[in-house]
């Protein structure tokens, strides 16, 4: 069963002056989220997916549409009872949110007191996080004796203290350098593995989607354009929104302007190839090309991996008689993609 | 000098009344105003307990009552201390008159104070699944306390300076001491011996808020 299901949800914010229109944040989305997941979701800022997020655990009420959280129905819950719901949701945030006046030991402990746990359930359990995230030295220190990816790893401790099953990332590497970026990711990573809670990341970094998610959306205006694992989104984008965000992690066919710096250094025709796991092997292209007696030579492209499957773009310049270029490609356009760029 | 001398056990009692008045406000008028400023943080519009008519009731109260210039504000509601406590003269009066104003007062200090906490904490706090009397308990007066007890220092000196004007209804203090004796008798040391004793209590009060709220922002 699924463990988040949106359906045709709507998000309107009231017009902010007497006569402009009411702002449409979320604009029917339909997602589903699996047990287990790590589901990316993707956007500029002011796509909504902030929005979106919020709505999963009620922070913002949904306009219309439904939402089911776990199997029960959120939209129409009364406040008390979605207290309940969210402390079985935990959330972290862009610019941690920890309680300053708090210690770190208190700030992990909050939740826990807000659940209603005994003194010592609380002090088990917070001890057993801060060793989950190498801070148990900074028990007794404040947040602003920490560094931003160790305020993170608080957050993070702080966010699994009542062992939720699905937890809210809300651009929780944005503020963030990319060594640390890198580590916290990890550390979701673990959560995920070790602890099997789902998580939701929003951000509108690809590389965060590519280090850590499993499933992606792509949001824009308000809507989800398109969404799929992320080896799929990854390797044939869709929409040309997807296409510009892939294109920041995954060097694709060369731009007009890449093409000219490529024409002035390399003779010949210059076509892209596109490889996916699965279809035929950079080897059996290459080889093909030899046969062939045609000269190539990688000008620009790279393989990338994605959950231990590669796929990639790379372009050649291939010299030899047009007559036979044109045979080889045909041959090779069989197996994978091939595109004439110059 | 030798007048100072004279009126030595005088000018002990006024210091002593002085201490009295504003000890006495700050509790009245600090509860007071902590509690109305507690009410307009609150029922602000997307706050946690937002509601539209009793901020805006507040809001009105408060924002006709503060620009009353006090010595104004002490005759307007001598006919309400009269009813709430039995006399509309004497140190007791002012307390009445003095801890109103400063209610109003620091109502509007705390609810600034408040509102510079960080709505992402509040936000955090309720991701927890946190009530909002609890994070007003646990994580907004927390996270402004500091600030809080800035704003209540501020507010302690203006109480020390509003007391100088019990004299006008016949209440006593440093202020009264001052006038009666220093003033109007052509004595400049005299009024100057209060001005220094209400220099030194505004000191000592300033060096303790800074300090306390030193403590509790660990800067």
């Amino acid at each position: 069963m699924a463990l988040v299901a949106l359906r045709n949800v709507t998000k309107t914010y009231p017009a902010p002056g007497r006569n402009g229109s009411p702002i449409v944040a979320i604009d029917d989305v339909s997602l589903v989220v699996e047990p287990g997941d790590v589901f990316g979701i993707i956007g500029y800022s002011g796509a909504g997916k902030s929005t979106l997020v919020r709505l999963v655990n009620a922070l913002e009420p949904a306009t219309s549409g439904s939402i089911e959280v776990d199997g029960r129905e959120i939209t129409t819950m009364p406040e008390r009872e979605l207290r309940g719901i969210r402390l079985g949701i935990g959330m972290i945030f862009q610019q941690f949110n920890l309680f300053n006046s708090k210690t770190v030991w208190q700030n992990i402990a909050y939740p826990l007191r807000v659940a209603g746990a005994s003194t010592s359930q609380i002090a088990a359990r917070v001890t057993e996080l801060l060793d989950f995230v190498g801070l148990a030295e900074k028990a007794r220190s404040y947040p602003d004796q920490l560094s931003g990816g160790q305020k993170q790893r608080v957050g993070i401790a702080r966010a699994l203290a009542t062992s939720p099953r699905l937890l809210l990332a809300d651009e929780a590497t944005s503020a963030l350098d990319p060594e640390t970026t890198q580590e916290v990711l990890q550390l979701l990573k673990r959560v995920n593995r070790e602890f099997g809670v789902t998580i939701i990341v929003i951000t509108h970094e690809m590389d965060v989607i590519q280090s850590i998610a499993t499933k992606v959306a792509v949001m824009d205006g308000g809507r989800v354009i398109e969404h799929g694992p992320v080896f799929d989104v990854f390797s044939n984008p869709q929409n040309p929104s997807s296409q510009r965000f892939v294109a920041t992690v995954v060097k694709g066919i060369p731009s007009p302007a890449e093409l000219a710096v490529l024409r002035e250094r390399h003779e010949g025709r210059i076509v892209t190839i596109s490889f996916r796991d699965g279809d035929a092997s950079q080897a059996a292209v290459f080889l093909e090309l030899a046969a062939a007696g045609v000269g190539f030579e990688l000008v620009y492209g790279g393989i990338n991996d994605i959950q231990g499957r590669a796929f990639g773009h790379l372009t050649l310049a291939l010299r030899g008689p047009d007559a036979t270029v044109d045979g080889v490609l045909a041959t090779i356009a069989e197996r994978v993609d091939v595109t004439e760029v110059a | 000098m030798d007048r100072l001398f004279e009126l030595q056990g005088e000018f002990w009692i006024a210091a002593v009344e002085t201490l009295y008045m504003v000890a006495l406000t700050l509790l009245i008028g600090g509860a007071v105003g902590l509690l109305l400023g507690i009410v307009l943080y609150t029922t602000r519009p997307g706050s946690l307990l937002s509601s539209r008519p009793v901020f805006t009731l507040v809001n009105i109260v408060i924002n006709f009552f503060r620009p009353i210039p006090f010595i104004i504000f002490i005759a307007a509601v001598q006919p309400l201390a009269r009813v709430v406590i039995g006399t509309g003269i004497g140190n007791n009066a002012l307390i009445f008159a003095l801890s109103l104003a400063a209610s109003f007062a620091i109502a509007r200090i705390v609810e600034q104070n408040l509102l510079t906490v960080s709505p992402g904490v509040i936000e955090a706090a309720r991701s927890m699944g946190a009530g909002p009397l609890r994070i007003l308990g646990t994580v907004v007066l927390p996270e402004a306390l500091g600030p809080l007890i800035l704003g209540y220092t501020f507010v302690l000196v203006a109480i020390i300076d509003m007391t100088a004007v019990a004299g006008l209804i016949g209440g006593g203090g440093l202020g009264n001491f001052a006038q009666v004796y220093g003033y109007r008798q052509f004595e400049p040391v005299i009024t100057w011996a209060a001005v220094i004793l209400i220099v030194v209590f505004v000191q000592v009060v300033q060096f303790v808020g800074n300090w306390l709220a030193r403590k509790v922002l660990r800067r």
